[in-house]
């Protein structure tokens, strides 16, 4: 095992005039300043298109931000990627097509350079739900079922950064309340910093300990909500006047960020 | 239909009236409708069909109601589908091959011998000379494995093992030789040998002819039926064959620099047509053509031609030669 | 206009490497000249130049008449390639009939049809057209086979819920999804048409490279010959290059993510063997008709133009059908010696290089450089160079056969491996994934089916190959046999060999695709389903 240096079990994430432009002048990301501290999970909420998934993909060091900096533990992220520190659910599944379930998982340990761990994949694969499908290759499985699996293949490697890019998107309602019951104590034993980038508010709020909500693009951080919620939450938790305040408070911020950055009728 | 038949005396009288304006470059006066006729060639273009292009410069095709296109042969152009497919009125083939074609059925005939001499020669360099065949005994040869018959038909004829030839098999080209790979080459004596001499190597070519190897070569063939259905184009055709090639020897500069000037992207040389034309005099013309006149043949000639074939694996019979074509051009 | 993030440096890395490796493969040729000078059998670049200043007037006649016969060619061919494609996509039944009788035409050696397009066609540049065609249409059209299906499952879902069909699919996701394979078949297309233009002129052409190639070889104009193989080469490059600058302004998009459902195992082992019998009974029945009607339609002479039933008599029921079989056999024998190794060992060049490349991108320019020159200097010029280097033995002939398989390899596998989506690298990305990770598992499984491809067409095309290399330089084997016969007008021996030829190739192309099926079902199943 590489040795930890300053970016320790838990690290933060500092965004610093964080600024991306994409070729044509695409202004992504205005001069953003961002911090997360270490071993908590916090949600990117926005408007679709606002950039969530840029920011994500700066954090993850697969793009290259136009001005500012990111430091992941006061590292940059490649040298965070070096040893295997981090690890992204995509979207989009982006399991390779050849291998089942189990090869794809197994594969990222693999590419980790960290030793096999077959309990650790099988508790996995049982954690998201697909036993039985280990054997099985993606072709072959529903789109929820890949995403499943994309979920447990980030986790395999037990990062200390998790990216998540609207994972449950295709999951089920069913699963994905299974899942919210049992990733989140997973990574809080872990000590796992977790990002989250979502469509859904409620998903935010009942997994995350910050939401952060961004205005449409340029995205910039129109609110910084904490949520106060008792840890593990049971799924009654969705029922409480305190989670509904929480749901109400970002949705508002949601609209208040699309009513600021609409120009005024009259410049129309 | 009465068709204009010429006989030598007419041919030769019209042969001058045309030829200053040949000579002029300008193209003869056409006297009536024009028939038109293919002639197979079995190479690309050069001197050594340049009594064709003398035949058609002058008009003399022209004059005798044929208009004759020369089509080019090549490495991939086999002369014989044309002219059994009748694309081709005559085609430009040799002994060996016609008889081949016989035997698989084509219905040809021989209707004149352009070259009364194979061409093929046992080509060496001087510090190595292969002068007559007995010289051949363990010298390495580079030719066409498809060749070999004629290799074996030769050491037969002159009593030589051809178990003590060493074969090596090339592309046609004189650089194994240069490069001293091969001994020796197979070859014909107008191609190879003047390309050495045009880069300045003396080479010394040993005539398969004059070592028993009797194969008419550059043999025009017709179909039987062109003989009795078509006649009087193959007269017209093979009477501008015989002046073209009559004016061709009197003048071989000439016909190289005509070849030239008909042929401007040929990528030929004027130096190298010269010499290979002059070459191909000996070859041609002989005290049989000068008795009886170009392209003719004997009985004797036909029999030893046989007896080569022969040894070639090629049983023909003296009717594969038909003279009558021959006979009425040159003098009726 | 759409720039890419900081383009410059790497164009201009990329460019200044291939600067640097042509003179360093110029300066290479000039001092091996130098050290040949004597052989005739290399001219220094020095040389060609000069050669062809001095000739200018005469080769530019030359270049436009080939160039332009290699063009229509070139236009000709991969229309019909891609009307093959179609027709194959759109009619799936039709699939093993046109790429059977596809498969069949292109192992036509230009032996045996040189001389009958020249009948056909009489004096012009009919022939020299149609062979430059018929050199393309293959490597373009099973390329493009594959990449017709090379698109997700759920593209062609979201069609059909629409209640659209085949037709559709065409157009709207497998048109789309080919390019990156069409432009493949298009790159290895540049080499074979002017090729095939070329050789098109031995069968009595008045004009053209090929004609001045001929001249050369036998005049000693060692200049002369090294003039014609760079300008057939540059041209190759310039078209070979355009196609590729083309292929990258249209494929801007990552390729994306191929998921299909696993390929359905066949439908019981004996059904489906008696599938394929049915099947292959109508292809060779097919063939028949079409090779009985085509000689038939065009009065073709039977002198020469054979047809199956004289090919049946001249190989069981003649006198000397025991003779013609063996004498076939015997120079199938010789062949087959050479064409293993050779295939074989072009395949593993061509893939190898490919992938080698993806680790060493710099490298790109000058090695592609190399490949298209190989392929595009014609066997004439080059068998007396690789005859000095190996000798006249077998080393020669195979490195000649597995010159002309390593291209279309080389070319198909390089853009086999650029189909790795970019989801699948930035997950590799973020585990730090080094190039050869990324190439075992991702881009050496993506590059399979365009591997597959290129195996499958290079059978007939090495088929062709070593007939080509016998004909011109060795003068063995079965290559030998047919050129022999032509001269000889045993066209009995000819078409026998050129059906002897045909099933060869069939065979092997039926062997190349049974491993091909077991492997992309794993792969790439979309590609095997039916």
């Amino acid at each position: 095992m590489v040795a930890n240096t300053d970016n320790g079990a838990s690290p933060d994430i500092q965004c610093r005039s964080l600024t991306k432009a994409f070729p044509g002048n695409v202004e992504v990301l205005r001069p953003l300043d961002l911090e997360i501290a270490g071993g908590e999970t916090t949600a990117l909420v926005g408007p679709s298109g606002c950039g969530k998934s840029t920011l994500l993909r700066l954090i993850a060091g697969l793009e290259t931000p136009s001005a500012g900096e990111v430091l992941i533990g006061g590292v940059s992220p490649a040298e965070m990627l070096r040893d295997a520190g981090l690890a992204v659910a995509f979207q989009d599944p982006s399991l390779l097509p050849w291998r089942s379930v189990r090869g794809n998982i197994e594969l990222a340990l693999k590419l980790a350079r960290r030793p096999a761990d077959p309990r650790a994949v099988e508790d996995l694969i049982r954690l998201v739900g697909l036993e039985g499908f280990a054997d099985t290759r993606p072709g072959a499985l529903s789109g929820g079922m890949r995403q499943r699996a994309a979920i447990a293949r980030s986790m395999v490697t037990r990062p200390r950064l998790l990216l998540l890019d609207e994972p449950f998107g295709a999951v089920d309602e069913l699963t994905r309340r299974q899942l919210a019951d049992d990733l989140p104590p997973l990574w809080e034993k872990r000590q796992t910093t977790t990002l989250l980038v979502t469509h859904s508010i409620g998903e935010a709020v009942l997994l995350s300990d910050r939401v952060l909500v961004l205005t449409p693009r340029p995205a910039e951080i129109i609110a910084d909500i904490r949520i106060e919620l008792e840890r593990p939450r049971a799924p009654a938790v969705t029922g409480s006047t305190e989670f509904r305040r929480l749901v109400e408070a970002v949705s508002e911020a949601l609209a208040e960020g699309v009513r600021a950055t609409k120009p005024p009728l009259a410049a129309q | 239909m009465a068709y204009f038949k010429p006989n030598r005396r007419t041919v030769l009288a019209a042969g001058t009236a045309s030829a200053a304006s040949a000579v002029l470059g300008l193209s003869a006066p056409r006297a009536r409708a024009t028939t038109p006729v293919s002639l197979q060639l079995s190479w690309l273009h050069s001197v050594q069909f340049a009594g064709s292009y003398i035949a058609r410069a002058r008009g003399w095709w022209a004059e005798d109601g044929l208009d004759v296109s020369l089509l080019q042969g090549g490495p991939n152009a086999p002369v014989e589908p044309p002219v059994v497919s009748g694309s081709a009125l005559v085609g430009i083939s040799a002994a060996d091959y016609t008889a081949a074609a016989v035997e698989q059925g084509a219905p040809f005939r021989i209707l004149g011998v352009a070259m009364q001499k194979n061409p093929f020669v046992i080509a060496s360099l001087l510090a190595n000379p292969v002068r007559e065949p007995a010289d051949l005994s363990g010298k390495k040869i580079g030719m066409a494995l498809a060749n070999m018959p004629v290799l074996q038909a030769l050491c037969t004829l002159n009593g030589v093992d051809v178990e003590a030839i060493e074969v090596v098999p090339t592309q046609y080209s004189a650089q194994p030789l240069l490069a001293g790979e091969v001994d020796c080459l197979l070859c014909w004596e107008t191609d190879l040998p003047v390309a050495m001499a045009m880069e300045g190597i003396e080479s010394v070519t040993m005539l398969m002819a004059d070592y028993g190897y009797a194969v008419h070569s550059q043999t025009y063939i017709a179909t039987e039926e062109s003989l009795t259905e078509r006649r009087d184009q193959l007269v017209a055709l093979m009477s501008g064959e015989v002046r073209g090639w009559e004016a061709y020897r009197a003048d071989t500069d000439a016909a190289a620099a005509l070849t030239l000037e008909a042929y401007p992207d040929a990528g030929l040389d004027l130096k190298t047509q010269k010499l290979q034309a002059a070459r191909q005099v000996p070859l041609m013309f002989s005290e049989l053509t000068d008795e009886h006149g170009f392209g003719w043949w004997t009985d004797q000639t036909v029999e030893a031609n046989i007896e080569t074939l022969a040894l070639l694996g090629r049983k023909v019979s003296p009717a594969l030669w038909d003279r009558s074509i021959l006979e009425e051009v040159h003098g009726g | 206009m759409i720039a890419l993030a900081d383009p410059l440096p790497e164009r201009v890395r990329r460019g200044a490497s291939g600067i640097v490796g042509t003179i360093v493969i110029l300066l290479a040729w000039e001092l091996a000249a130098r050290a040949l000078a004597g052989a005739y059998i290399l001219a220094a670049p020095s040389d060609v130049v000069v050669h062809i200043l001095q000739n200018s007037d005469l080769i530019w006649r030359a270049l436009r008449e080939t160039l332009g016969n290699a063009t229509l060619g070139y236009v000709l061919g991969n229309l019909a390639a891609i009307g093959l494609a179609g027709a194959a996509l759109a009619w799936p039944r039709a699939e093993p009939v046109v790429a059977g009788l596809a498969l069949l035409v292109f192992c036509l050696p230009l032996v045996a049809t040189g001389p009958i397009l020249r009948v056909l066609y009489g004096p012009g540049p009919g022939p020299q057209i149609t062979l430059a065609a018929l050199a393309v249409y293959y490597t373009t059209f099973v390329p493009l086979l594959v990449g017709l299906r090379a698109a997700p499952a759920s593209w062609f879902e979201l069609l059909r819920s629409y209640g659209r069909g085949r037709l559709a699919e065409l157009v709207h996701i497998r048109a789309r999804a080919s390019l990156p394979y069409l432009f493949a078949g298009l790159q290895i297309a540049a080499p074979a048409a002017f090729l095939g233009a070329m050789v098109g002129e031995f069968t009595g052409a008045e004009r053209g490279l090929g004609l001045l190639a001929i001249r050369a070889i036998r005049a000693l104009d060692i200049a002369g010959i090294w003039a014609l193989a760079s300008i057939s080469a540059a041209v190759s490059i310039l078209i070979y290059t355009a196609v590729g600058w083309l292929s990258r302004a249209v494929l801007r998009d990552p390729p994306p993510m191929i998921l299909a459902p696993p390929a359905l195992p066949r439908t019981g082992h004996a059904q489906g063997l008696a599938a394929t019998v049915m099947r292959t009974a109508f292809v060779l029945a097919m063939a028949l008709l079409l090779w009985w009607g085509a000689m038939t339609t065009f009065d073709l002479n039977p002198f020469f133009a054979k047809r199956p039933d004289d090919v049946w008599v001249a190989l069981f029921t003649a006198t000397d059908a025991r003779e013609t079989r063996e004498t076939l056999a015997g120079a199938l024998g010789e062949t087959v010696v050479f064409l293993l190794p050779g295939f074989a060992g072009g395949l593993a060049l061509g893939a190898g290089l490919a992938i080698l490349l993806t680790l060493a991108p710099a490298l790109t320019p000058s090695a592609t450089l190399i490949a298209v020159a190989l392929r595009s200097v014609p066997i004439l010029t080059t068998a007396p160079l690789i005859v000095l280097l190996l000798g006249r033995g077998a080393a020669g002939t195979i490195t000649l056969v597995a010159v002309m398989v390593f291209f279309p390899t080389f070319v198909a596998c390089l853009h086999g491996l650029r189909q790795a989506p970019g989801q699948i690298l930035d997950v590799f990305s973020t585990y730090a994934a080094g190039p050869f990770a990324r190439l075992w598992h991702v881009q050496v499984p993506v590059m399979l089916p365009a591997f597959f491809a290129a195996a499958r067409m290079s059978v007939p095309a090495s088929v062709l190959a070593v007939t080509v290399v016998e004909w011109l330089a060795t003068g063995r084997g079965i290559g030998s046999l047919m050129a022999l016969s032509a001269s000889l007008s045993d066209y009995d021996m000819l078409w026998s060999s050129v059906v002897i030829v045909s099933v060869l190739s069939a065979l092997g192309y039926a062997g190349i695709g049974w491993v091909e099926r077991r492997v992309l079902t794993v792969f790439a199943s979309e590609q095997v389903a039916r």
